[in-house]
């Protein structure tokens, strides 16, 4: 195998690692950014995302939880992916807008360590609601055969230099570029984006201005969320699902929008792509021999994920693309 | 389930008052055979009704305090610990459905209880009402210490049981030889369980990873041929460590097979694709993908995905139900191991299937059946000891022979607590096949009698039991 070809799996791996992450991080990053609410239940978002995306496109059958035992183990709707991708994100948007209006808009002006409760108390409680409903057992969701019944998506595709690539994480790199690029020109090329870029700023002014802020605010917030389930809905399918998906991704994902910087879409992208690369890159090398010592790089990947977040935020307190300091 | 301070204290003060003073023998070492057995004999326990009051204690005045002994009240209280959260809580929900109906059948009767444990009366053990407390481990090894400490401390539990993790078990099984309170290992399958991290107060009826590698390698040999290169993924910790030491040696020695590379991944781990990349570009013929849970569901959809079944066999050492159900037709033609399974053609099996197919309304997994044979097994030896004295229960279990729970005549073995028994090899069904419930196909039950190893080879050799005092 050429050097070139392993660089292109491990950019390839990298990728497809990090678009999960992007597509959290920039719903979190816009959060943060503008409303400057820290959102603990994102993850909550994804595992709503995750399991809506499974029981649309999918016959499921329970195994256990409350509803098996109710009589309704049978609660997959089966109407293919694609009905998942359009519903999920709709469904999860109008959540956020709830979430927006009952918990979050109290909280604006709450310390941090507030939201930070609030959010992780409602992302637990989400979560055990889930354990409770559908069992803690782990549920396949099958990767979809097939996109309008004629474009495949599953399976693994031969592309060159690289080799057998899973197909369906090629979709999760396309499918999330085309979402971050709608969401960076719904912020920063419309009259809508104007507004909440100028209510970032500053808020006051906006008011003075006749603009009623609260809105375009509740929208933001919505949107985020959307993304959250849309990542749930392609990312379900790259693991099994449980009620715990939703947590296990929400350190990664905050780790991308801090090391990519706050509140900027591109920000969250270099940031998803360098925890990506970074995680894929470890893995990937060759061992290091020296003598007689062998330097073996894969079970430092998770480390390395946080060595990078340490050196890149001592160099840079913002991150690599913010323009203000992280809060602590 | 909870009791009050009291017999905390009482404890203590028995323990510092009484345990130098009653010289019972030492319990046989490695060597020594196994105590009275032949079951039966101990039965005083059933409907006598020691009923709390005065001499309780299972035997108290026979035996000095010690750990949990005596028992204060009429109540006996096992300790069930198993992974509620984390990978492997999908295995730990079952083990503790099953630990449940134990109780149940301990109290009421029923299951294996009336029909394969003459030593059982159904109307609790000695006499005594049984009762559980349950903590979650979390897969994780302090937490898992922390939960079983507070069944031993607080709860005053009798008996603890559970694992799902070998780490777990492991952490659990030297906290309970430091606290003489029995341990009775579900589902753990490192080599060091019963190897060099064994215990006096440790049983395990669990196979490990030296007897799957034992059990596969002449099965992968038959279907996939000689002169085969394989690349192993394991869970770094101890299960993972000793089950890929496990493979390399019984492939490379058995099969004749070559190891390419053998690469560690986190215990957690829910993406692959990096690894299964490099595993892909090795030039190996075979991969084996040691992973257990909800680690195993993800790496093996994960290598279907990326088309690795394509150019290479997969094997699964280790399988279970709830694995299987949820990484559905992955695991399709693929080679592996499992505990216990529902389709094993006999009457234990059958018996237990039923009554829990009877409680729960589904078929029990593997991780299930040893956690409800190893309750039994615990409260029988009990009954035959006619005491909860552990040193006496450990003198029963030691050398016990059975043929009382699924899996064929079986033996305790003595030097190492480890249970002497067949191991199911299955191969995955199908999705297609699946939805008639059942996930695997049994390829084989291999015979204890080519398994295995002498009490100074392999784990075993390692193995320090530790005092029973």
């Amino acid at each position: 195998m050429s050097i070139l070809s392993e660089l292109m799996v491990i950019l390839l791996n990298g990728l497809q690692q990090g678009a999960i992450y992007v597509l959290l991080a920039v719903g979190l990053s816009i959060i943060l950014g503008t409303l400057k609410f820290v959102n603990f239940a994102h993850g909550a978002l994804y595992l709503i995302g995750t399991y809506a995306g499974l029981f649309i496109a999918l016959d499921v059958t329970l195994s256990s939880g409350k509803l098996q035992e109710w009589g309704y183990a049978d609660i997959g709707l089966g109407w293919g992916f694609l009905a998942a991708l359009i519903l999920v994100p709709m469904l999860v948007f109008a959540i956020g807008l709830l979430m927006e209006r009952l918990l979050a808009r109290s909280f604006y002006d709450r310390p941090d360590t507030d939201q930070i409760l609030v959010t992780f108390g409602l992302a637990i409680v989400v979560q055990e609601l889930f354990r409770v409903l559908f069992g803690s057992n782990s549920l396949p969701f099958n990767q979809p055969e097939y996109i309008l019944s004629v474009i495949p998506v599953s399976g693994p595709m031969t592309l060159p230099i690289v080799g057998q690539f899973p197909r369906w994480r090629l979709w999760v790199i396309g499918i999330t570029a085309v979402l971050v690029g709608l969401v960076y020109l719904l912020v920063e090329h419309t009259d809508f984006g104007l507004v909440v870029r100028a209510g970032t700023r500053d808020a006051e002014m906006v008011r003075l201005l006749g603009i009623k802020i609260s809105r375009p605010y509740l929208v933001v917030f919505g949107i985020g969320a959307a993304l959250a389930g849309v990542a749930g809905v392609v990312g379900g399918p790259l693991n099994v699902v449980n009620p715990t998906v939703g947590m296990d991704i929400l350190v990664p994902a905050f780790l991308t929008v801090v090391i990519g910087g706050v509140g900027t879409i591109a920000g969250a992208v270099v940031g998803g792509l360098v925890i990506g690369l970074t995680q894929a890159a470890l893995i990937g090398l060759p061992a290091l021999t020296i003598g007689s010592f062998t330097l073996n790089f894969s079970p430092w990947a998770q480390v390395g994920l946080y060595a990078i977040a340490a050196i890149i935020l001592l160099v840079r307190p913002q991150g690599i693309l913010g323009d203000e300091e992280v809060a602590p | 389930m909870a009791r009050n301070n009291k017999s905390l204290n009482r404890r203590d003060v028995l323990k510092a008052a009484g345990v130098s003073t009653v010289g019972i023998a030492g319990l046989a070492g490695c060597s020594g055979g196994g105590g009275e057995q032949g079951g039966g004999d101990g039965g005083t326990g059933s409907g006598e009704g020691s009923g709390g009051d005065g001499g309780g204690g299972g035997g108290s005045e026979d035996y000095p305090a010690l750990g949990n002994f005596p028992i204060d009240g009429n109540t006996a209280t096992y300790g069930f610990n198993v992974p509620q959260s984390g990978p492997y809580a999908s295995e730990g929900q079952d083990e503790l459905r099953a630990y449940q109906l134990a109780v149940k059948h301990l109290n009421e009767g029923g299951g294996w209880v009336d029909s394969q444990f003459d030593d059982l009366s159904g109307d609790g053990v000695l006499g005594y009402q049984i009762d559980y407390v349950d903590g979650d481990t979390a897969t994780d090894a302090d937490t898992a210490r922390q939960s079983a400490s507070r069944m031993i401390q607080r709860d005053g539990a009798i008996m603890v049981s559970g694992g799902s993790s070998s780490a777990v078990a492991i952490a659990v099984q030297g906290l309970c030889q430091n606290e003489n309170v029995l341990f009775m290992a579900c589902l753990t399958h490192s080599n060091d369980t019963t190897g060099k991290d064994c215990a006096r107060y440790g049983f395990r009826e669990m196979f490990n990873a030296y007897m799957t590698g034992q059990a596969l390698a002449p099965v992968v040999k038959e279907a996939y041929g000689e002169g085969l290169k394989f690349y192993q993924l394991y869970a770094d910790y101890s299960w993972g460590q000793t089950q890929q030491a496990s493979m390399k040696k019984f492939m490379t020695e058995v099969a004749g097979w070559e190891q390419v590379k053998s690469v560690a991944t986190p215990l957690g781990t829910s993406d692959y694709q990096s690894y299964l990349s490099e595993a892909a570009n090795s030039g190996a013929d075979v991969l084996i993908l040691n992973h257990y849970g909800l680690d195993g569901a993800n790496s093996v959809q994960q290598a279907i995905d990326a088309g690795i079944d394509s150019d290479m066999e997969i094997l699964v050492p280790l399988y279970n139900r709830p694995m299987a159900e949820a990484a559905g037709g992955a695991i399709e033609g693929i080679y592996g191991t499992v505990a216990w399974d529902s389709q094993i053609d006999n009457e234990p099996s059958k018996q237990f299937t039923q009554a829990f197919r009877d409680e729960y309304d589904r078929t029990p997994s593997g991780p299930a059946q040893l956690a409800y044979a190893q309750t039994l097994q615990y409260s029988a030896a009990a009954e035959r000891a006619g005491t909860f004295y552990p040193p006496e229960v450990i003198k029963q279990l030691e050398g016990y022979e059975y043929s009382n729970i699924g899996m064929g005549s079986e033996t305790m073995r003595a030097c190492d607590h480890q249970a002497q028994r067949d191991v199911p090899v299955v191969q995955g069904l199908s999705a297609s096949e699946q939805s008639q419930g059942q996930y695997f196909k049994i390829v084989n039950i291999t015979s204890r009698d080519e398994l295995g190893y002498a009490c100074d080879e392999g784990p075993a050799a390692e193995c320090e039991l530790g005092p029973a005092k």
